[in-house]
């Protein structure tokens, strides 16, 4: 399946600005095509998000040997997740630069002030529940940083040239 | 984008700048997935990629896991400069200065195409 940009595309004298113009077009769908591909797919985010949110959750069984376990289950479940999303996507880049290590960044913050409300209402004041409420929005906080990130990759691809 | 506007007849032919356009922006992809992008076969991705290869554009992994081979591009310095030419050249051409690096007066773009039609590389 060969395909032309017009009649005569081995002369380049012969370039439109026409055919140049549809060229740069392709260009700019594979680009699209690409930032399609590789953002994650609707499972993703909540699925970080319900790791992350169980781990916390965990907590409230104040059983250590428990947590310990929840907490490598996170690790193993997120390099699971990041390898299945590897094999799908098929393509290797650098995630991250200044902008998403900084929504990284935020999220880790995020997920650590919740971490550490928790630890105040819950083990400091008493108050029951505070670990499994603070993993129930772990889940939309990972989830909207996911999607920042996601947003941020499709401009940075498309925006190449 | 700092490279001077340069056609390149390797880089033009439809496929081939499609594949330079999604290795570009990746460090590398796998085979299948660029052939998915470009919704092509199989042969008429390879024929492709060893035109690129042969320029010296493209470089070819292959990694052997469990009994199958998977085959890895990746655009390599001179395609990367190549590409970037070759996409300002094309900016020149329809006459967008703000991305093509355009000298004036004249059209310096078009000169390089006749230049570079007389001379393909």
């Amino acid at each position: 399946m060969e395909r032309s940009w017009g009649q005569d595309d081995l002369g380049a004298a012969a370039i439109t600005p026409q055919e140049a113009a549809s060229a740069i077009a392709a260009i700019d769908g594979t680009r699209s095509w690409l930032a399609g591909r590789i953002i994650a797919p609707a499972w993703y985010h909540p699925a970080f998000g319900l790791l992350a949110g169980g781990a916390i959750a965990e907590a409230e069984a104040r059983n250590w040997a428990l947590f310990a376990w929840s907490v490598a289950a996170y690790a193993v479940g997120c390099g699971a997740l990041g390898w299945l999303n590897q094999r799908r996507v098929g393509v290797g880049m650098k995630y991250f630069d200044r902008r998403t290590r900084a929504i990284f960044a935020g999220h880790v913050l995020a997920l650590s002030a919740l971490i550490a409300l928790a630890c105040w209402l819950g083990l400091d004041r008493g108050v029951h529940g505070a670990f499994v409420a603070a993993g129930v929005l772990a889940v939309p906080v990972t989830v909207a940083f996911g999607r920042c990130t996601d947003q941020v990759l499709r401009t940075r691809l498309q925006a190449a040239r | 984008v700092s490279s001077a506007a340069r056609f390149d007849e390797v880089v033009h032919a439809p496929n081939r700048l499609q594949i330079c356009a999604m290795l570009s922006a990746v460090d590398s992809a796998d085979f299948a997935a660029v052939r998915d992008g470009l919704d092509v076969a199989d042969s008429v991705l390879s024929k492709h990629v060893r035109v690129l290869h042969e320029a010296g554009y493209v470089a070819v992994h292959k990694a052997a896991r469990a009994s199958r081979v998977r085959t890895t591009l990746s655009l390599t310095e001179a395609g990367r400069t190549a590409y970037e030419g070759h996409v300002a050249a094309l900016h020149a051409i329809v006459g967008d200065s703000s991305r093509g690096e355009t000298e004036r007066p004249g059209r310096p773009a078009q000169r390089q195409h006749r230049e570079s039609a007389i001379s393909p590389r």
